[in-house]
């Protein structure tokens, strides 16, 4: 009699299906049914990797195309795979020609990291679709499918909801949120509605942010510069959008006593140059950001722009109504090399008001 | 007092502060008022808050 125990033997891994094209799991030319089987991977991950990689130069059809040439199909009474061969090239033509029209830098561009991530989102969906709920993986690919997508909403939504805010659409979006409010409370008496409060929130964050900021971004965007000679070319001040208001005020003649000037602009940067002779007052109101007109920087959020000195009857002067939502706003009387610009600007040094006015200029003569 | 069959308490809180809170930006992009910072950040909170707390205080909705 022996001591040995009998030891429980390990099954021997079954051996890796030979290679070939499936023809019981095919959408095209049973390429990826194949692959997945012989490398034990799910195909429809395959299937979505190929798709990404025909985004990187047409790298993805040409793959396919060449398994579908030399992998042999497991029927060996299947058609020819002439007319699935047909069919990709057709498709993958089509394909690449729309993207090429719409898209021309897609190659290889970081759009193929947006491309990966959607794929991985295709593919989490597509398998808590298909599967039954009942492995753990698939409760876990449920969450983080449902997770992205619920982000991907919200952040769109309330980037959206910021962009439709800014460029005057403030008054629609206010209104969906007052009606996602009547058909909670409608809801309310009918077992509850409390998904609409997700899409009021993401609708009246960004909204209330643009209404306390005060932020137009309709009108121009860019760099302007403006040089009036005349209180005639002044007009009703200058309004922009987005972007580097710069008033050069060097050139302007001044009638007797004050006057106006209006300066608008969204988000960016106001710059008011004057001649260090030129009596410059201003007021107004700044969301966030910063005013500095030499004697004393404020910033942060609202802050209210005021007259820090009196003039002198008699004098001569500019008044600058400020009104800017996002941004800083600098008064002074010469420029200054800030340092090199990006690479991508067209001028190599930066220049910038240097702020400070004369208060000098603002008192009469003696 | 037991609630309705088919009332959602919650719900209809929430309702009534997202109808003040959309009012409140509705007046303000219709130019009758004029939010800043100073009073438009404690009006977003309170309402967030205020709907937490009414979900918080009904409870899960009827079904769950």
């Amino acid at each position: 009699m022996s001591d040995e125990q009998p030891t429980e033997q390990m099954p021997p891994d079954p051996p890796r299906p030979r290679l070939t094209r499936s023809s019981s799991d095919s959408i095209i030319g049973g390429v990826a049914g194949g692959l997945g089987r012989h490398l034990n991977v799910d195909p429809l991950a395959i299937r979505i990797t190929f798709v990404i990689l025909a985004f990187a130069g047409g790298l993805g059809i040409l793959a396919y195309l060449a398994f579908l040439v030399f992998i042999p199909a497991d029927d060996p009474a299947a058609p020819p795979a002439r007319w699935s061969l047909a069919r990709i090239v057709g498709g993958g033509l089509l394909t690449v020609a729309a993207i090429a029209i719409l898209s021309p830098n897609w190659l290889w561009g970081p759009e193929l990291m947006v491309l990966l991530a959607a794929g991985v989102i295709v593919y989490l969906l597509v398998r808590v679709m298909r599967d039954d709920g009942a492995s753990q993986v698939s409760g876990i690919a449920a969450r983080i499918a449902i997770g992205v997508v619920l982000l991907a909403l919200s952040v769109g939504g309330f980037a959206a909801a910021a962009a439709g805010s800014a460029l005057g659409g403030g008054i629609a979006i206010a209104g969906l949120i007052v009606a996602c409010g009547v058909g909670l409370v409608g809801g309310a008496f009918r077992g509850g509605a409390r998904w609409l409060i997700a899409p009021a929130i993401v609708l009246a964050l960004p909204l209330a942010a643009v209404a306390a900021a005060d932020l137009d971004v309709r009108g121009t965007w860019g760099d302007r510069t403006f040089r009036p000679a005349s209180v005639a070319e002044l007009g009703a001040g200058y309004e922009m959008g987005v972007g580097s208001m710069k008033v050069d005020l060097r050139d302007l003649e001044l009638p007797p006593g004050r006057t106006e000037l209006p300066l608008q602009l969204g988000i960016g940067e106001i710059q008011v140059l004057a001649p260090a002779d030129m009596c410059v007052t201003a007021d107004g109101n700044i969301s966030i950001g910063a005013f500095d007109a030499g004697d004393g920087e404020q910033g942060g959020i609202d802050i209210d722009v005021a007259d820090r000195w009196s003039v002198d009857p008699g004098v001569r002067y500019v008044h600058l109504d400020v009104d800017l939502g996002v941004g800083a706003v600098r008064v002074g009387d010469h420029f200054v090399d800030r340092g090199d610009g990006p690479p991508w600007a067209r001028d190599s040094v930066v220049r910038e008001v240097s702020p400070g006015t004369s208060r000098a200029a603002c008192e009469g003569p003696a | 007092m037991r609630p309705r069959p088919g009332f959602d308490p919650a719900s209809l809180v929430a309702g009534v502060i997202v109808i003040a809170l959309g009012g409140l930006l509705l007046l303000d992009q219709a130019g009758a008022i004029e939010l800043r910072f100073a009073y438009a950040l404690p009006a977003v909170l309170a309402a967030l808050g205020g709907i937490f707390l009414a979900c918080g205080l009904a409870g899960p909705p009827r079904g769950e």
